[in-house]
């Protein structure tokens, strides 16, 4: 059965508390930051931050509202970073989410450049060799594959986070914008239900996704699935028909030599 | 190799020409291994039977591998380059030099490499039609390989997506390029039944005045024979 995350933004109070659990579970290092006139830190995800709250200030009727935005690995249906990877380290679980295998992830970084929310990270160990490792949220494969909640939907204080069978993550949405909606949030919608085949996590938003920092329709990269789909039976087809033409050379020359008595070569 | 012995012995009678210089000898072979190497690593990605040797620490090997054949693959040319320019210069302007005698042998190409037809060929240079389309296309892949190895080892996250993920794709469809190109090149001088002499001269250097004569008439004519002050034909 698909699991899916539900993101309530409307009850999200930003307190990091899903940050710093995430932190704590996969025991990341913290991220040094520097005051820049917000209350988003770290400023951006990285190898040791694979979620972070996103702090936007919105502007609509003559108010601004602050909106904030847990953000991560959106576990796609359709994902690209999969379908990228060389070596099988990222792979669709059947609970719906994006597992990652360290062990095989060769760093070759390819699914940091095809995720078209920009999400997982490369730990850089050695800029020189290529030595590196992707990272990114996995909802946390090990606890969600032994019936655990991963650690930020545990640890959310407001109950803005839910984990549950997608089905039910869906339904609860739905109901909680209609609600929204008769609160006067005429703007509240539901991000995440078919975006790339449906997301493992679904938002309930109070105002445009483009308001949130988030891609109003998220496309899949044409180049993605290129490789596996075009350019690997092309190139075993290349391959295949040099070989047969040139093995078919080989036997019409070497018919054509030995009649020629003359000329008659001794063989290799 | 006893195909190459042989030709040995019997090339001890006969009067020799030189066709490759040393340094040319050199950056053919150092390109050839280092290609090699890269070849054999970038299949371990490519090929998903081989994903085993593209993980753990037979990844971790094939990785640094592949980067150090890359600083050799780049660094090749320049042995040419450097050692050897006058024939340098004088065969990329040949590579692109195409003429009448070039698209005769194309023509004629599969019937002479099938039956052995030689009077059907046209009078080559240096090089013929089929070595310079082999240098075209090593040249135009080199640049594109090093060009997008480049941007996969030091671009991640500094050029945009697009450009990082075209740079896969064109470094793969140069692979399909060259590799098709190095199995007929493997063939033609290690495995068809006709010609031997030609690997016989990237490593001895020479080839006899008779192979010259057969296969390179016009090199023979306006640069060996010119240089040494005769007025052969």
């Amino acid at each position: 059965m698909t699991k899916a995350m539900l993101i309530d933004t409307s009850i999200c109070i930003g307190c990091k508390g899903c940050q710093v659990a995430c932190k704590e579970w996969w025991n990341l290092a913290p991220t040094k930051t520097t005051q820049v006139g917000t209350y988003e830190n770290p400023l951006d995800l990285n190898a040791d931050t694979w979620t972070r709250i996103r702090f936007s200030e919105y502007e609509a009727g003559g108010k601004v509202r602050w909106l904030f935005m847990k953000w991560g690995c959106m576990q796609c249906a359709n994902a690209a970073c999969v379908d990228v990877c060389p070596t099988a380290a990222l792979k669709k679980n059947a609970l719906g989410f994006v597992s990652l295998e360290r062990d095989l992830c060769n760093g070759c970084g390819y699914c940091s450049q095809a995720c078209p929310f920009n999400i997982p990270r490369l730990e850089t160990i050695n800029a020189l060799t290529g030595e590196a490792k992707a990272t990114k949220c996995t909802f946390c494969q090990d606890r969600i594959t032994n019936d655990l909640i991963p650690a930020c939907v545990k640890t959310c204080p407001a109950a803005a986070l839910g984990f549950s069978d997608r089905g039910k993550v869906l339904a609860t949405a739905k109901t909680r914008v209609e609600d929204l909606k008769k609160l006067g949030y005429a703007e509240a919608r539901v991000y995440g239900e078919s975006e790339l085949g449906g997301l493992g996590r679904v938002y309930v938003l109070t105002a445009p996704a483009a308001a949130y920092g988030l891609p109003e329709k998220p496309e899949y990269p044409v180049l993605a699935n290129f490789w596996q789909n075009l350019l690997q039976p092309f190139g075993y087809v290349a391959v295949g028909a040099t070989a047969l033409g040139l093995g078919v050379n080989w036997v019409l020359t070497r018919r054509a030599r030995l009649g020629d008595v003359e000329t008659v070569e001794p063989e290799t | 190799m006893a195909s190459i012995a042989i030709d040995l012995v019997a090339r001890g009678r006969q009067a020799l020409v030189v066709r490759f210089t040393a340094a040319e000898r050199l950056a053919h072979w150092v390109h050839f291994g280092a290609f090699t190497v890269l070849l054999g690593t970038g299949l371990f990605v490519y090929v998903p039977w081989f994903q085993p040797f593209a993980t753990g620490s037979a990844g971790e090997a094939s990785r640094l591998a592949h980067r150090i054949a890359a600083v050799v693959f780049i660094g090749a040319p320049l042995i040419y380059l450097v050692f050897s320019p006058r024939e340098f210069f004088y065969s990329l302007k040949e590579s692109f030099a195409w003429g009448k005698d070039d698209w005769g042998w194309l023509r004629n190409a599969w019937n002479y490499y099938t039956h052995g037809h030689a009077g059907t060929m046209p009078p080559q240079g240096k090089y013929n039609a089929g070595q310079k389309l082999n240098a075209l296309t090593q040249i135009v892949t080199f640049a594109l390989f090093t060009i997008t190895g480049l941007v996969m080892w030091f671009g991640k996250g500094v050029v945009a997506p697009t450009i990082f993920m075209w740079s896969v794709v064109i470094h793969d469809l140069s692979v399909i390029a060259t590799v098709v190109l190095f199995m007929l090149h493997l063939y033609l001088v290690a495995a068809h039944p006709i010609h031997r002499e030609s690997i016989t001269s990237m490593f001895e250097g020479t080839v006899t005045e008779e192979y010259a004569q057969e296969h390179h008439g016009k090199w023979l004519t306006e640069r060996v024979y010119r240089k040494r002050g005769e007025n052969k034909t």
